[in-house]
């Protein structure tokens, strides 16, 4: 991406920023409700710490990681990468129509569409839980274990915006898919914060092969407290989480490009 | 650069699933669906010269906006090619992108939540235009389209003849030389309309813009278009100037004529009927496809007969097309 791009984005986002700014109830409201979102994990890190010493062989200070992990990633997916989800509306009022007459990426400007605020929310709750699972963590910190959470966050938001581009492009097709990305959202939520070794064996295998929740945040949690051998998944390929983000993500980019090739438009 | 659009043989085909009628039919059409291929475009050939401006016309759903999608990079042809000022639109979206506007009536292309001028800003980025130039093209604009009356509010809150000022404003403010309209003026009040119909003539006159408009207006079609296309389900059924759309189609000129002599016997006129007669009025309508022009059935009711008063009706564009319309139909 050139500089001009970047300086192009920029201040898109800076006058998209100030527009809802303007709209101060407005602005609160979704700063609000994008904590409130996350009240269930908040509940859940509350309880197991009050109430638990562990979960499924995991102490509960490590199991604090999972959902500080995965928070943190789908904060930054939504303030960078989650205007895909609900794509299908832009679809049918025909603004990807007006993207595709712009000479920048689709991609990018349904990316610029609006600022997200409600991302202010997600990421306040998510960096106030991540500085607490690293208070209470066991751990030593080391350089390496810091770069490989660093990795796994940046990889769980590329393999949650993965799975969104994914949906994105079967709204391209079927804009009904819009609510495949609502079912994906829910699901992502309920167990994306657990050791998925507590569900049954086939929940487990669908969450990591079918849907692969697992390498969010469950994987490189486990990798990172040491508990990567006892997944069910090979210790390499858990602890390839963030690679994998990155690849699906390369690989969503890529199904992105053709489904917009064969885009037949509101009325196809 | 020539800003000319060539169109050979363009068709675009959808697949859509036939519903079929009632509960049952639903429940069928989910197990078993039936799928049928339609054309949308079949087969389109024409060419648009640099700096003309041409009027797309057709019914609802005769295919104007799936060819201006091809023209424009929205949409792939199943077939056929199309080049926009050179460019194959389909094929380099983003480097056609570069070279065209566009306004499509029913919707912006701005930012919802922006001002007016702050999209203007972001567009002169997009498109690398220089600040000096972008200034004097908005002035230019302004006077034209007296955008700075509003400008400075979002485009949420704006009119539509507000929005679609802004829309045309921002389709053209980075030059390009080929510009698409897809029914600009839909919607908009009398005053409105003409501001934009003057803009319009001004970049086609002033600044040598091809333009390819589609529109149900023919007031607009009338006051802008030298030559049209007229499409119906998807096929081209007609290509030339107004002037001669007008000589084929527009034959339902009436001749009023009132006769000197009261009773005077009328005999037959080659290619003209008697419509309708009472006592010294008369009233003359062409006779078949061999009518003459308003202008010979004049000339030949005068030197036949000795007529106090005459005056003709033309048919305006509308019945016109009205005319070239169910003429497609039947063909």
């Amino acid at each position: 991406m050139s500089w001009r791009a970047l300086r192009i984005m920029w201040r898109i986002t800076r006058l998209n920023f100030r527009a809802q700014l303007e709209y101060r109830a407005e602005f609160l409201m979704d700063i609000a409700i994008g904590a409130i979102w996350q009240v269930s994990v908040i509940v859940f890190a509350t309880v197991l710490l009050t109430r638990f010493t562990g979960m499924g062989g995991w102490d509960s200070s490590d199991v604090l990681l999972i959902p500080a992990t995965r928070m943190l990633a789908h904060g930054l997916f939504v303030l960078f990468l989650g205007r895909m989800h609900g794509l299908g509306r832009s679809i049918q009022e025909g603004r990807i129509d007006a993207y595709l007459l712009r000479p920048l990426p689709v991609y990018r400007q349904v990316q610029l569409e609006f600022f997200p605020t409600n991302a202010i929310g997600d990421l306040t709750v998510a960096v106030g839980l991540t500085v607490g699972a690293l208070g209470r963590s066991h751990l030593d910190w080391t350089a390496g274990r810091i770069a490989y959470l660093v990795a796994a966050i940046v990889g769980g938001m590329l393999l949650e915006a993965a799975l969104f581009t994914v949906v994105a492009c079967g709204s391209l097709r079927f804009p009904a898919a819009d609510y495949w990305g609502r079912w994906l959202e829910e699901l992502l939520g309920t167990f994306g914060s657990y050791p998925l070794n507590v569900l049954p064996r086939a929940v487990g295998g669908f969450l990591t092969y079918g849907l692969p929740l697992a390498f969010v945040a469950y994987f490189p949690a486990a990798v990172l407290t040491g508990h990567g051998h006892t997944t069910g998944a090979p210790y390499w390929l858990a602890a390839a989480s963030p690679l994998l983000g990155v690849g699906a993500y390369l690989g969503a980019r890529l199904l992105w490009r053709w489904s917009l090739g064969h885009y037949t438009g509101v009325n196809g | 650069m020539s800003g000319s659009i060539e169109v050979r043989g363009l068709t675009r085909t959808f697949h859509t699933t036939v519903r079929r009628p009632g509960f049952g039919g639903a429940l069928r059409s989910l197990v078993n669906p039936e799928r049928v291929a339609k054309q949308a475009v079949c087969d389109i050939t024409f060419d648009v010269a640099a700096g003309e401006l041409l009027a797309l016309l057709g019914p609802n759903g005769a295919g104007k906006s799936t060819t201006i999608k091809m023209l424009t990079g929205i949409l792939t042809p199943t077939s056929g090619e199309a080049r926009v000022a050179g460019v194959v639109p389909y094929r380099e979206r983003e480097r056609n992108a570069r070279n065209i506007g566009a306004v499509f009536g029913q919707r912006t292309q701005l930012w919802w939540d922006l001002p007016v001028r702050e999209s203007f800003a972001i567009l002169r980025d997009i498109y690398e235009v220089p600040n000096v130039e972008h200034a004097a093209r908005l002035r230019e604009f302004d006077d034209l389209l007296d955008l700075s009356s509003f400008w400075d509010t979002r485009v949420r809150h704006l009119s539509l003849g507000q929005r679609v000022r802004s829309d045309l404003a921002a389709a053209l403010l980075h030059d390009p030389p080929v510009v698409f309209l897809d029914e600009p003026t839909i919607g908009m009040d009398v005053v409105v309309k003409e501001q934009v119909r003057e803009f319009l003539r001004n970049q086609v006159e002033e600044r040598g813009r091809t333009v390819l408009l589609t529109t149900h207006d023919m007031t607009e079609v009338e006051r802008l278009a030298e030559r049209v296309v007229l499409i119906n389900h998807g096929r081209l059924v007609l290509d030339g100037t107004l002037g001669e759309i007008r000589r084929r189609f527009g034959s339902t000129w009436q001749v009023r004529a009132t006769l000197a002599d009261p009773h005077a016997v009328l005999g037959p006129l080659p290619g003209i009927a008697l419509v309708r007669r009472e006592g010294p009025q008369v009233v003359f309508g062409p006779d078949g496809s061999g009518a003459p022009t308003v202008h010979q059935a004049l000339k030949a009711v005068i030197e036949r007969y000795e007529v106090s008063d005459i005056a003709i009706d033309e048919a305006d564009l509308e019945d016109v097309m009205r005319a070239a319309y169910v003429h497609a139909e039947a063909g």
